[in-house]
Order: structure tokens, then C-alpha cells, then sequence
């Protein structure tokens, strides 16, 4: 059976992905959906700007929520193993990103938008994170 | 001035990651001399594509055989601080250029770019870290 224990820091990590990672998430997927795919709008100059500053959001409060729990976390096992599932997912991003980018020059159909980046970069890292748990289980 | 370390670890990363670097270069322009002169197909397109990114696997290979050999745990937190900084930023950057690429008509910006503006961004922070526990 899975046992459910955790630091503090893990606790508050938890805390803060929930109550502020998930409603910002939430909340660009609803403006997303009324904003750009029912009334298709284009917005243009400062007003880009801020909307795209406003869908860079989840993305910088993950990393700032992922940077205090490593400056947070006491046990250097659960540290390592973050850091393991992040250093993997950065190779494996960027790896996927140039053969993409390379294949786009020769014609080739594995074409990746700059903006899929963030989630080729999470399904890696949260993919590597389990696979490192069930190795050390 | 930048001090010179001693430490064998720091060593074998840096030469590792400058024997890796300089592959990428030459993989990089060996894929695109391959696309311009020979007009490659089949298996040969694939092979060239998948060149240029076999260094960069290997260098975050080395990377975390670094934070393995590495002793010192002061080090090894400010190098994954500096990572994490380069990450983020550039998770950052992109997701800001593909809104404004889909809703604005911003430049379009090349996916190649990703490990150089990453690697730029890594070194920035790293130079920040080191400066913030100077």
C-alpha cells in the first residue's frame, strides 16, 4: 500500500501548485476559450504584450513554486530526485526541440511550436519523476 | 578575475561539456552542408536531423554525471540553481514568443535557437548565483 508521508516543504509545495498554479491554469484556459475561440479576438500592441505576459504566468509561478521547494526541502533524497526529473527533462526537451527544428529545415512533418515547448519540458520531467520513484521503490 | 579550480569533477564537466559543444557545432553544419549539397531522402534526412541533437543529450548526460562526481554540495546547488534559472527563462521567453507569434505576428523564432538562448540564459544565472554568494 502507498504510504502518504511528506516534509513541510513538500506540504507547501502542494499548497501553493494547488491554490495558485491551478486556478491561474484554470482561469487562461476559460479566457483562452471565450477570448480567443469564440470571439476569435486579435489583440495587437501593449495589449499582446500583456496577454502574453498573462499565459507566461503558470509557467514562471511553477518555476518560482519549484525553486522554493528545492530552497525549502530538508531531505537531500526528494531534492535530488526534483533534480534529477528536471535535469532530464531539460536534455530531453531540447534534444526533442533541435531534431524537431531540423527536421522542419529538411521538410520533414515532426513540426513543434515554440510555444509546446513548456509542455514537452513537463510531460518529461513529470515522466522521469516517476520513473526514478520506481526505481528507488 | 575568474579563479582557476582545482577540483577534477569541475574539470572533467568543462571538458566534457567543450568536447560536446564543439560536436554540436560541427554536427550542426554538417546537417545543413548534408540538406544544401546532397538533397539527402529517406533514412538519410532522419539520420541528419537527429545529428546535431545526439551532443546535446550527451552533454546533459554529462551534466548529471557532474552532479554525481561532484563533492562539494555548495557547488553542485549553484549549478542547479543556475539550470534552473536557464530553464525557467527560457520556458519563459518561449511561451511569451509563441502567444505573441499566434496572436500578434511576432517574428517567428527558429526551435534550433532553444539550446543556444538556454545555454545563454544558463550562463547568465549562473554568473548571478555566484555573485549573489560572493
Amino acid at each position: 500500500m502507498e504510504h502518504h508521508t511528506g516534509s513541510p516543504a513538500k506540504f507547501k509545495f502542494e499548497d501553493r501548485f494547488l491554490f495558485i498554479i491551478v486556478p491561474l491554469f484554470v482561469l487562461l484556459g476559460i479566457l483562452d476559450i471565450w477570448g480567443f475561440h469564440y470571439h476569435h479576438l486579435h489583440p495587437t500592441g501593449a495589449l499582446a504584450y500583456m496577454c502574453a505576459f498573462l499565459y507566461s504566468m503558470p509557467m514562471i509561478a511553477f518555476i518560482v513554486v519549484l525553486g522554493l521547494y528545492l530552497a525549502e526541502e530538508t531531505d537531500d533524497f526528494m531534492r535530488a530526485l526534483w533534480v534529477q526529473s528536471i535535469l532530464w527533462g531539460i536534455g530531453a526537451t531540447l534534444a526533442i526541440a533541435n531534431f524537431c527544428g531540423a527536421s522542419a529545415r529538411f521538410g520533414l512533418d515532426p513540426h513543434l511550436g515554440i510555444s509546446s515547448i513548456q509542455f514537452v519540458f513537463l510531460l518529461v520531467m513529470i515522466f522521469t519523476m516517476v520513473v526514478i520513484k520506481l526505481r528507488y521503490r | 578575475m575568474e579563479c582557476k579550480t582545482n577540483n577534477p569533477a569541475a574539470k572533467r564537466f568543462t571538458y566534457r561539456f567543450l568536447v560536446m559543444m564543439l560536436l554540436y557545432a560541427v554536427f550542426s553544419v554538417l546537417s545543413t552542408c548534408g540538406l544544401l549539397l546532397w538533397h539527402p531522402a529517406g533514412v538519410l534526412i532522419w539520420l541528419l536531423a537527429v545529428l546535431p541533437a545526439l551532443p546535446i543529450g550527451v552533454a546533459v548526460v554529462f551534466t548529471g554525471l557532474y552532479m554525481n562526481e561532484e563533492k562539494d554540495d555548495f557547488q553542485r546547488a549553484v549549478l542547479v540553481q543556475a539550470l534552473l534559472g536557464g530553464i525557467g527563462t527560457t520556458l519563459v521567453v518561449t511561451t511569451v514568443w509563441g502567444f505573441l507569434e499566434n496572436y500578434a505576428h511576432f517574428r517567428r523564432l527558429d526551435i534550433l535557437m532553444l539550446w543556444p538562448l538556454y545555454l545563454v540564459f544558463v550562463v547568465i544565472s549562473y554568473g548571478m548565483v555566484k555573485a549573489r554568494y560572493r
